[in-house]
């Protein structure tokens, strides 16, 4: 935390089409500009205007590949469009250009602007789900968490918390701590994850709220730790309010007394 | 701010001073009566004397410094005469009254009244809505709780968000034969906080332990901050499971409850938390008047099987280690007690014995142990190894408590006498092992902290 501006001047970088359009919320390809630039791995990926530029995306990434709506209009892609937000597994050209047009289609439907975004698949199985992120919390300012990731997160509530920035020790302690820890190191014969690459995760989006006020939530999930690295497959990065709402009022008006 | 006049005035003036007995404005005046100051009743419609002091009718009326003043008048007023106090050049005032923030919008309105007050003016405001604070050792008894005035000095200072609660910790102090350096209620710290007071009372020289009740602030990070940079020893009773905060959009935001951050952020910033009212003062008493542990290892010995198995699991639980003993201390034990009945951790004698002392010793010299706890049911012809502790206690730098039982009238005064030793004497099996346990939690963070200073030196 020696000079904690470049992790600032990178979200002010991935912010500012969002700012200018007036949203707090960050497309998928924009968090994970974001996350790049700061050194999280990310599957690679393109954005495509049009099924045959998605194509071309991906002959370029290599197959198999996903595609996603990339739109300001869509937070939950998976359950946009009646299935058309998110198409995995797509081993060829054909296959590419149905699922591009599907979104295409759905957007026209409803009248809003999106392009697709063309990623590297990834093998889920070949790692383990985690959940890595951050709030900017009124009482305690920035503050990390992780957990097991995926669709049951919530269900499992398998997390831990730290306040932010979290040493090297501090971000390991929060993942060891994790009911889901052994099935990072290699139980039952899994293939041990890369327990420092996830560690540096927990630490750069600790150091990411730290730097930056911009950044009111980060989500990353899942990242796949996996034995040969941590990647965020996805990423949702939530703007602060550009009014400075939150501001400290007189006194603390946190529970009163009894 | 200043918290100094606050806690350590040379004068009190108590507005609303009143001289019926059923009236906050007398208890306080009667509690008042043991502080080595002037202490000026102010009513400006009562005349006479309270307490041997003449009413006068205003705090501008006084013509000498008044450092503190204690408002006991109806929140109405409250504003006003804050803003009186400041005008006077009063630099700490304690607020009774209910009905600011906590209770609807004409509450806020004037609390922020006298935020703004105390913010121009600089005026340490303890409160509102809080029964106030007491400092025993300086016959300083800010509250206006009947019987207060009973608890006597000691070595644990208690800030509780909640005026009750700390009266709570207070009396239960006193039902334990014990006192405090302080008790401070800070209801809903519109400008004295956990951050102030904690600084105040880690330099407080009487203070030697430091316990928090919190049930939620808009401060976090500074109480943790405060937390950190204390000497002093601070547990925790977080309280209320809060919902999480407004965060809809993400994961994280929803899996963010307040409780998590605190509980987290207190263990971050080396504070243990606890889960009782008694944890709290136990632990925060062992940690005073005794010597801290270095590290979460406990080696108990015990004289009789099964209390020794209640609390070998349940300090476990309780985040407490039980070590394996060196070869050394398994051989002086085979020494002490031939076919001894249990020579690992625990070490269970099968029955109190002359020994016994010196099997404790034993255990507590393995350097593999951190606290020690002893489990003896008391027998008459025995007794405590009062004085094989005495010894021990010189000799080894560790914490070291005993749980016993009988009736009261046989063990009393052995048990007063490892109390004087600092050897804390606990009547249950659960109630040792929560205290071991706390000490075992709040030695596990030393020792972490210990080793990443230890990195940061090397580096």
């Amino acid at each position: 935390m020696s000079d904690p501006s470049p992790l600032a001047d990178a979200v002010d970088e991935a912010a500012a089409s969002a700012r200018a359009e007036g949203r707090t919320t960050l497309t998928e390809a924009e968090a994970k500009g974001l996350l790049s630039a700061v050194g999280v791995a990310t599957p690679e990926f393109e954005l495509a205007a049009d099924p045959d530029a998605a194509v071309d995306a991906a002959e370029r990434i290599g197959y198999p590949v996903v595609a996603k709506v990339s739109s300001p209009a869509v937070t939950h892609k998976s359950e946009w469009g009646d299935g058309a937000g998110v198409a995995v597994g797509l081993d060829g050209p054909e296959a590419v250009r149905r699922a591009a047009a599907r979104i295409d289609e759905a957007a026209a439907d409803r009248g809003i602007a999106a392009s697709v975004l063309v990623e590297s698949a990834v093998d889920v199985d070949a790692g383990t789900e985690v959940i890595v992120g951050g709030t900017n919390d009124p009482s305690f300012g920035p503050v990390t968490l992780v957990g097991l990731g995926g669709t049951f997160t919530e269900v499992y509530g398998d997390v831990a918390h730290r306040i932010a920035p979290v040493t090297e020790r501090e971000a390991r302690e929060a993942v060891t701590s994790l009911t889901a820890a052994p099935l990072l190191s290699g139980y039952r014969g899994r293939v041990p994850a890369d327990l420092d690459a996830l560690v540096d995760v927990v630490r750069t989006v600790g150091d990411l709220l730290d730097a930056s006020p911009e950044i009111a939530e980060i989500d990353l999930n899942p990242v796949l730790a996996a034995s040969d690295g941590a990647t965020a497959l996805d990423g949702l990065v939530v703007l602060s309010e550009a009014d400075g709402a939150g501001d400290a009022e007189a006194g603390d008006a946190g529970g009163a007394d009894r | 701010m200043d918290v100094g006049t606050l806690f350590h005035p040379r004068s009190i003036a108590v507005v609303g001073a009143s001289s019926s007995p059923e009236k906050i404005g007398h208890e306080v005046m009667a509690n008042l009566s043991r502080f080595d100051g002037r202490v000026y009743p102010v009513n400006p419609s009562a005349d006479g004397e309270l307490f041997g002091e003449p009413f006068v009718e205003s705090i501008a009326a006084i013509d000498d410094p008044v450092d503190l003043a204690i408002l006991a008048v109806p929140a109405g007023a409250v504003p006003d005469v804050v803003a009186e106090c400041a005008a006077a050049g009063v630099s700490a005032v304690v607020i009774y009254a209910g009905g600011f923030a906590e209770s609807g919008a004409e509450g806020e309105r004037r609390q922020e009244r006298i935020a703004e007050t105390a913010a121009e003016h600089d005026v340490a405001v303890l409160g509102p809505n809080t029964s106030g604070f007491v400092i025993p050792g300086d016959g300083l008894l800010g509250s206006f709780a009947s019987g207060i005035d009973e608890l006597g000095a000691g070595d644990v200072a208690v800030i509780a968000q909640s005026g009750g609660v700390a009266h709570a910790l207070a009396f239960q102090a006193l039902r334990e034969g014990r006192g405090l350096s302080a008790m401070v209620g800070l209801g809903n710290r519109v400008a004295v906080g956990f951050p102030e007071a904690i600084r105040y009372f880690d330099a407080h020289a009487d203070t030697e332990a430091i316990v928090l009740h919190v049930e939620g602030t808009d401060r976090g990070r500074e109480l943790l901050e405060a937390c950190r940079a204390a000497e002093t020893p601070v547990l925790a009773y977080k309280v209320g499971e809060s919902d999480v905060g407004d965060f809809a959009e993400s994961h994280t935001g929803a899996l963010t409850g307040d409780h998590d951050l605190y509980v987290a952020g207190f263990e971050q910033y080396g504070v243990p938390t606890v889960s009782s009212t008694t944890e709290l003062l136990d632990g925060a008493t062992a940690l005073a008047g005794g010597p801290v542990p270095d590290g979460p290892n406990v080696g108990v010995v015990t004289a009789q099987a099964g209390p020794g198995i209640i609390v070998a699991d349940r300090i476990q639980r309780a985040g407490g280690r039980l070590p394996s003993l060196s070869d050394e201390t398994e051989a002086t034990l085979e020494e002490l007690l031939p076919g001894i009945t249990y020579a690992d951790n625990p070490v269970d004698t099968g029955r109190p014995m002359p020994a016994f002392g010196d099997v404790v010793a034993t255990v507590a010299r393995d350097d593999a142990v951190d606290v020690v706890l002893v489990y003896e049911l008391y027998e008459a012809s025995i007794g405590l190894p009062v004085d094989r502790m005495e010894a021990l206690v010189e000799a080894v730098d560790k914490p070291v408590l005993f749980a016993t039982d009988g009736p009261d009238a046989d063990v009393a005064d052995d048990a007063a006498a490892l109390e004087s030793l600092g050897v804390p004497v606990l009547r249950t099996p659960e109630r040792a092992a929560d205290l071991a346990g706390v000490l075992a939690r709040y030695g596990a963070l030393r020792a972490r902290d210990a080793a990443d200073a230890e990195v940061v030196a090397r580096e």
